[in-house]
């Protein structure tokens, strides 16, 4: 047996059609996911209206504390929001149509840069969330009845965990293409 | 139709088989796995349509997306072997069908284990992409890419004869 008989075999695989509405439900999908950005996007606008009305509502800029500790905490979530709005964009911009080898460098380099992200950006964040929450203790535990204090601190702790372990996730993942890209 | 889902439309349909076929190759001939990618490609190709400047053919353009697309979706899926697939070809003959399912299993095989760009070069030249376009597709110069064809059908060539 050689290469050619190996081609033979190759082109002897019955033909793919083109799925009757393949393009139309292409078209569709796109629709789809431009909504999804659009409800994505209204859901963090919202998110931070809301956190800034409760800012403003329970006059958090009376009580140096709480205003720091509150400061701390949505400067850290707007933080992480503006990075990975910012990533997304910027992975999106790369060009598709460029030849294999300068795509894969400009991929290389995006995850190169999104690893400085994970390994420095990223703990800073997550410190200054954690610090943030810290700070409003205090406050918590002279306004609020012991019941919900405890509930405040472990549901803060169980979410914070969590979240570590999804980030945690997902770089690991970004770490896993970066070695492909680099081994290839 | 608006021209420009109209434009889209015939590109899918005239290249949606070899797009499908190359990404059969880049998945161990996993069909489900193929059309999920094949439909990433279909769906970038939609998004940069408008960018595309004529700088190359189109269809180089469509392999380069392929190529590029695999290359990315590669490590988010979990690749099996799908006979499935291949399980179609051939049904009135089931003896010379087997064989034939046994040999493209293990040219998908030995496929599978060459490293990404070396995959793209021979999966196009399997296809019977000129050379000269699988230099622009993978962005090496012809003469590289003749080298590393040469060595690669002998790799592979050797991979499916061990194997069988």
């Amino acid at each position: 047996m050689n290469f050619e008989d190996l081609k033979s075999q190759w082109k002897k695989q019955p033909k793919a059609e083109a799925p009757e509405n393949g393009a139309k439900s292409i078209a569709k999908k796109i629709n789809t996911m431009r909504k999804k950005q659009l409800i994505t996007n209204m859901v963090l606008g919202a998110t931070l209206l809301i956190l800034i009305g409760f800012f403003f509502y329970i006059m958090a800029y009376r009580d140096q504390t709480v205003l720091w500790g509150l400061v701390t905490m949505m400067g850290a979530l707007l933080g992480r929001i503006v990075i990975e709005i910012y990533s997304v964009r910027r992975l999106g911009k790369l060009n598709i149509g460029l030849d294999a080898r300068q795509f894969k460098n400009r991929m290389t380099a995006y995850y190169q840069k999104r690893k400085g992200i994970h390994y420095i950006l990223t703990p800073l964040i997550l410190l200054a969330y954690c610090g943030g929450f810290v700070r409003l203790l205090p406050a918590f535990k002279a306004h609020l009845s012991g019941g919900f204090y405890t509930y405040i601190v472990v549901s803060s702790v169980v979410l914070i965990v969590f979240f570590s372990i999804f980030i945690g996730y997902h770089v690991r993942k970004e770490l896993a293409i970066l070695k492909t890209l680099k081994e290839t | 139709m608006r021209p420009y889902q109209e434009q889209f439309e015939k590109l899918y349909q005239v290249h949606y088989p070899k797009v499908m076929r190359l990404c059969m190759g880049y998945v161990k001939g996993d069909a489900d796995l193929a059309k999920d990618l094949v439909q990433e490609v279909f769906i970038k190709v939609w998004k940069n349509l408008e960018m595309f400047r004529n700088e190359s053919a189109i269809g180089t353009w469509i392999y380069r997306i392929t190529v590029n697309t695999c290359l990315v979706q590669l490590r988010n899926k979990r690749i099996g072997l799908d006979t499935a697939s291949m399980d179609q070809i051939g049904e009135s003959e089931p003896v010379e069908a087997y064989d034939y399912q046994q040999h493209l299993r293990q040219l998908y095989s030995c496929i599978d284990s060459l490293d990404p760009t070396a995959k793209g070069i021979i999966l196009l030249e399997l296809e019977g992409v000129p050379q000269k376009e699988i230099a622009a597709v993978m962005g090496l110069s012809h003469e590289a890419v003749r080298v590393r064809i040469h060595r690669i059908k002998n790799k592979l060539t050797k991979c499916v004869q061990d194997e069988l």
